[in-house]
């Protein structure tokens, strides 16, 4: 068994002024999907991340505010999921709710380091 | 009793309570921070769908209100760091709990008190629907525009619009005097009628938003209701009209098509809501007043009572036009009286009435002059003059849906002749 995250990217709900409804509406996909996954036992974790953040980077450690990417770009969330291949992750990632909002979702396997 | 949090969050809590936040934050700030208000219970909202992804609390209305409880705080900080110090609207609110405003019957007055402001004299009519839509509401830009069939940009704009009277005249959440609440309570009942013909008329293809207007105009004539001061004949009618018109809305809008009244499965007209119109339009004749919402009402009814279509009294129905003619004599209504004529075989009298009807005022609805005609001739036998009317008809007509209609009934003249 692997471990996989599904990032995702895109689909900001703030810059695409969504009603009330419709986030309602998304929530309950969202919800839908998650519980779909711990039926089946492979999710393994997940969050959802502001879009405010701070970086720190290069040898002066030089510290600034974001976001720092256009939002279509900006890390929304993620969930780390146990499945066998990338091709039962993509299976999974079908159901991610924001396709229809322009979102992405990009599958990246997490390296298991040797627990022996 | 853990595994009931798994219950799915009941359907538009967000819009509706969207729209309680609005009203109570609004009576708290004053309708001049509208858009600061907005923002701030967008965001609450936007929190709440991304928190409740993995999780939902045991109460979501709760949460939402303390959310809204916590952006209160937080708002007045805000206004109060903007130079509003002295307010004194904000002075005075400040000392009372803000628990207070969010208590029921608090609510429902502030509520009440927004669909007055939305129904203010000082916005034209298209920038009063815009505004119920969005502020009590809880539709965005978008929704309203596909609702409303315009482009977002202007629906953009109207907001923008009533925002800025707002500030101008100073408007505020207050009921109007009682020697206005009269005049003002017409416009409001006005607007919510209009907000339903826009549901339930409409042919586009976003049924889904039709029934959503459809039940949020039902929502709003039931708030006024709930005010007893505020009772009257038109509001009960009013009321008891929609009713009939909403129950039928499940049968009418099965598949894509629109289903025109005599093709409805009148099984699944819905019972619950024509019990509500019938206990309405009894009450709506035991005030004094009357309105042509009683008469629109009464016609309702009569199709709504009829076991199919062609049992319908129709002559009834025609002592109800012509009553409505007296009071309101437009060419919209002479058209209605011209195709109860022809339901009752009277094409003689339909004929008559046709030729005194200006089409030119029927503006984008002339198509329905020339279908009328194509109606009266077709029950005539008169079937090449039938089919030049129909012609017509499908030339002038603008709406896709509607236009396939008319396609489908010259296309079973051609057939049968």
């Amino acid at each position: 068994m692997k471990e996989f995250m599904m990032i995702f990217l895109g689909a900001d709900y703030e810059e695409l002024g969504l009603s009330p409804e419709e986030l309602q509406m998304r929530m309950g996909k969202w919800f839908a999907w998650g519980d779909k996954m711990k039926a089946q036992g492979i999710l393994r974790g997940g969050n959802a991340l502001h879009a405010k953040g701070k970086r720190i980077s290069g040898p002066d450690r030089v510290e600034s505010d974001g976001p720092f990417v256009e939002s279509k770009e900006l890390i929304g969330g993620y969930y780390t999921i146990a499945v066998d291949s990338f091709k039962d992750a993509a299976v999974v990632a079908q159901d991610f709710p924001d396709f229809d909002l322009g979102g992405t979702v990009e599958i990246r396997e997490i390296i298991q380091f040797d627990r022996e | 009793m853990t595994e009931n949090k798994q219950e799915p969050v009941i359907d538009h809590l967000f819009r509706h309570q969207y729209g309680k936040m609005v009203a109570i934050l609004s009576k708290i700030f004053g309708p001049s921070h509208l858009e600061l208000i907005e923002d701030a219970i967008q965001d609450t909202f936007i929190q709440a769908s991304l928190k409740w992804r993995t999780e939902i609390p045991d109460n979501p209305e709760a949460w939402l209100t303390q959310a809204a409880k916590n952006r209160t705080i937080d708002l007045f900080r805000q206004i109060s760091a903007q130079k509003e110090r002295k307010n004194k609207m904000i002075h005075g609110s400040a000392t009372l709990k803000i628990n207070d405003f969010f208590l029921d019957h608090e609510v429902a007055d502030s509520q009440l008190r927004m669909i007055f402001l939305a129904c203010h004299p000082a916005f034209k009519k298209e920038e009063q629907i815009v505004f119920a839509l969005k502020c009590i509401s809880g539709f965005s830009l978008r929704e309203i525009a596909a609702a409303l069939l315009q482009k977002e940009e202007t629906i953009k704009k109207r907001i923008a619009r009533t925002r800025k009277k707002i500030k101008e005249k100073e408007l505020h959440l207050d009921y109007p005097s009682p020697t206005e609440i009269h005049h003002r309570l017409s416009g409001v009942l006005q607007i919510i009628y209009l907000i339903f013909n826009e549901g339930f008329h409409s042919t586009k293809e976003h049924a889904l938003v039709d029934r959503d207007l459809c039940g949020e105009a039902l929502r709003l004539c039931r708030h006024l209701l709930q005010k007893k001061s505020l009772r009257s004949g038109s509001v009960y009618a009013l009321f008891a009209l929609l009713c009939f018109h909403a129950s039928r809305l499940e049968a009418k809008t099965a598949g894509k098509k629109v289903i025109d009244l005599r093709h409805q499965d009148r099984t699944q007209w819905y019972q619950p809501l024509i019990n509500l119109g019938h206990e309405a339009f009894e009450k709506a004749f035991q005030f004094p007043d009357q309105s042509m919402y009683h008469l629109e009402a009464a016609i309702a009814r009569e199709h709504i009572m009829a076991e199919s279509f062609e049992k319908t009294n129709w002559s009834n129905i025609l002592t109800l036009y012509e009553e409505m003619y007296t009071l309101m004599p437009t060419t919209s209504v002479l058209l209605s009286l011209v195709a109860v004529h022809v339901q009752m075989h009277q094409l003689d009298a339909a004929e008559d009435i046709l030729q005194k009807v200006d089409a030119e005022k029927l503006e984008k609805r002339k198509y329905l002059y020339h279908a009328s005609y194509f109606e009266v001739y077709q029950k005539q036998k008169r079937h090449k003059e039938a089919l030049h009317e129909i012609e017509f008809a499908i030339a002038l007509c603008p709406n896709q849906m509607e236009k396939d209609h008319l396609r489908r009934k010259r296309d079973q003249v051609v057939e049968s002749s």
